[in-house]
């Protein structure tokens, strides 16, 4: 097992590298999105600045505030979009090459995917948190994170990356029956923000709303981690949303096996 | 090495009608066309053998490639490569086969291409001392050492090949499969690349099978050639013999002094032999003097057609042409196999 899992190390290694080579359109990804969520932040001080409620959807105007930011810190490392590269392969018919090599193509996309998250984490993710911590103990005058916060968040973090990328692959597979899913990533792409709480915190939606989502992965991929950095999961709770998050991880796993067996039947390459 | 039984491979597609029409048309309708890629083909190829795999384009070579590395399923019928089906165990195949699809890479694009072989190296399992006497060979046989640190995507067509040649090489695979490995190469690029091959070929006997549109690769390397043709195959045996079946002509050039009786001779010519016409063509060309006679060497010999010729005028020189490969080839595309042959 070790030394299998070990063959996948130089994808994790390639993909820091890739990133670094390609810095310019990173730094501007950071950009972009940091300006979003700004604009997030500024949209909710005025929803509570004309509020006369103190706490809307069960989070004070404080909490917001880390709300926002951590899930911008929270997507970033969690979001990566392996559909991309798996639509990309089946388009240039890359993925013939793929599948000459002794290894798992699901597996070679996470390890891939997993470089890519540490690159995230170190360049921003981590500067901002740290910065979102000093601003919340200095000028929120909120309690700082304590050390379980910090490493229960982290744990929940994996398992979300873990949601996603699975979840992802099955998307991804989409597209080795219709070739491109440009659009429908698009669709994915905004579906997402709404269901996995970057948009709007899930505790603003309506009960019976909520009680569908959690039905669904959605919630465990961005909204699980940042709750739980927040302390909003305490005892019991804390302990199911985890191990809610780890069922997804391996129901989304075992759906991937099945679909990729089907799709391997039928697997057209594409350009000669 | 490799058994291939009655492999076929179908592949549907939906139907599309054609213009506008069509394709609202298309929308609604939901009428498959199947297409028959590769249909009941089947060889054997033995340990160390160089075999040329080749056909028009369309043919279905790349398909039966890829279902002999595991890519694609067959439809129907089985294949066996190192005693290892594909596409149920790909992986295991993997670790045996080593692949160069020409117009592909498997190269890290972005990467050094020092990285991309320390990659393969993790991903093959290669211990140290194998991969440096592997690298070792190649860098001799491929000289890769003049643009190891290089970006893949910086390289020439040319490195990029060689270095793609020695990826698939770095495991030392029992299998070789060359999908066009010279295809857009320059000569003394393309002559680099056989001698390669023909050195690991004879190094390690290795099974190589190569696809190719050049007729050098298949003259200078292969032993044995299947050739395919709307996915059935259509020859399977050696070089020789096909050259044997279908170079059945041969052209006599001879340089003349006296031009203006070429005329009369051409006329004559076959009835001087005592042949049909079709088995004696004559071309003339006035720029230079030269008077070319084709002819079925099964019927006629080189003799008697320079007596005839000599007795009507004289000759300044004289330059005899077997049918080339390529000529023999070429036929075969256009008007598929005689029935005898088939």
């Amino acid at each position: 097992m070790k030394k299998s899992l070990r063959i996948y190390l130089p994808f994790v290694s390639n993909e820091l590298k890739r990133q670094m080579a390609y810095k310019g359109a990173f730094y501007l990804f950071i950009l972009i999105s940091l300006f979003g969520s700004f604009i997030s932040y500024y949209l909710w001080m005025a929803i509570y600045g004309s509020s006369d409620q103190a706490v809307i959807g069960g989070m004070s105007r404080n909490e917001m505030v880390v709300y926002v930011f951590m899930v911008y810190v929270t997507s970033s490392i969690v979001t990566i979009s392996i559909s991309d590269w798996v639509s990309d392969d089946v388009v240039k018919g890359t993925v013939a090459m793929n599948l000459i090599k002794p290894i798992d193509y699901r597996f070679s996309l996470i390890s891939r995917a997993l470089g890519d998250m540490i690159y995230r984490f170190l360049a921003p993710g981590v500067f901002i948190w740290i910065g979102l911590e000093i601003y919340k103990v200095t000028v929120l005058g909120m309690a700082p994170v304590t050390v379980g916060g910090v490493f229960l968040y982290l744990l929940s973090c994996v398992m979300s990356f873990l949601i996603y990328v699975l979840f992802d692959f099955c998307f991804g597979m989409i597209a080795f029956f219709t070739t491109y899913i440009f659009g429908l990533q698009l669709a994915k792409d905004a579906l997402l923000s709404f269901l996995t709480g970057q948009l709007i915190p899930i505790s603003f939606f309506p009960e019976a709303v909520q009680r569908i989502f959690d039905f669904l992965p959605f919630s465990s991929m961005v909204y699980t981690p940042v709750m739980i950095y927040l302390g909003k999961y305490t005892g019991e709770t804390l302990w199911f949303m985890l191990l809610r998050q780890a069922a997804w991880v391996v129901i989304l796993y075992v759906l991937g096996s099945l679909i990729w067996k089907k799709v391997t039947k039928r697997l057209v390459v594409l350009g000669g | 090495m490799i058994e291939v039984n009655h492999i076929s491979k179908d592949f549907v597609a939906p139907k599309k009608y054609p213009g506008l029409k069509g394709a609202i048309k298309g929308l609604f309708s939901n009428e498959k066309i199947t297409k028959t890629a590769v249909d009941d083909i089947s060889f054997t190829i033995e340990k160390g053998e160089i075999v040329g795999y080749i056909g028009s384009n369309g043919a279905g070579k790349s398909t039966t490639i890829k279902m002999m590395t595991g890519i694609l399923t067959p439809t129907r019928g089985t294949c066996t490569v190192a005693g290892i089906n594909p596409s149920q165990n790909r992986r295991e195949n993997a670790q045996n086969i080593g692949v160069v699809f020409g117009q592909r890479t498997q190269l890290w694009w972005d990467l050094p291409l020092s990285e991309s072989f320390t990659i393969l190296k993790e991903i093959y399992n290669v211990s140290d001392e194998d991969f440096k006497e592997q690298m070792e060979f190649l860098n001799r046989v491929l000289e890769l050492q003049e643009f190891f640190d290089r970006p893949v995507r910086t390289l020439s067509l040319g490195q990029r090949m060689r270095a793609d040649l020695g990826a698939a090489l770095l495991h030392n695979p029992k299998v070789l499969y060359l999908d066009e490995p010279t295809i857009g190469l320059d000569l003394v690029v393309k002559d680099n690349i056989r001698k390669a091959i023909k050195e690991i070929n004879e190094k390690y006997q290795t099974t190589v099978i190569l696809t190719t549109h050049d007729i050098g690769d298949i003259e200078e390397l292969c032993s044995r050639i299947i050739m395919i043709d709307e996915g059935k195959k259509i020859y399977d045996g050696s070089l020789e013999n096909l050259k044997d079946i279908y170079g059945t002509t041969k052209t006599v050039s001879m340089e003349v002094r006296s031009p203006e009786k070429v005329k009369e001779l051409a006329l004559h010519l076959p009835e001087i032999l005592g042949v049909k016409e079709e088995d004696c063509r004559v071309t003339f060309h006035k720029e230079n003097n030269v008077l070319g006679v084709t002819f079925d060497k099964h019927k006629l010999q080189v003799p008697q057609i320079l007596s005839a010729v000599m007795d009507v005028m004289e000759i300044k020189d004289v330059q005899i042409q077997e049918t080339e490969l390529a000529e023999i080839v070429k036929e075969i595309y256009r008007h598929g196999m005689t029935e005898e042959e088939g």
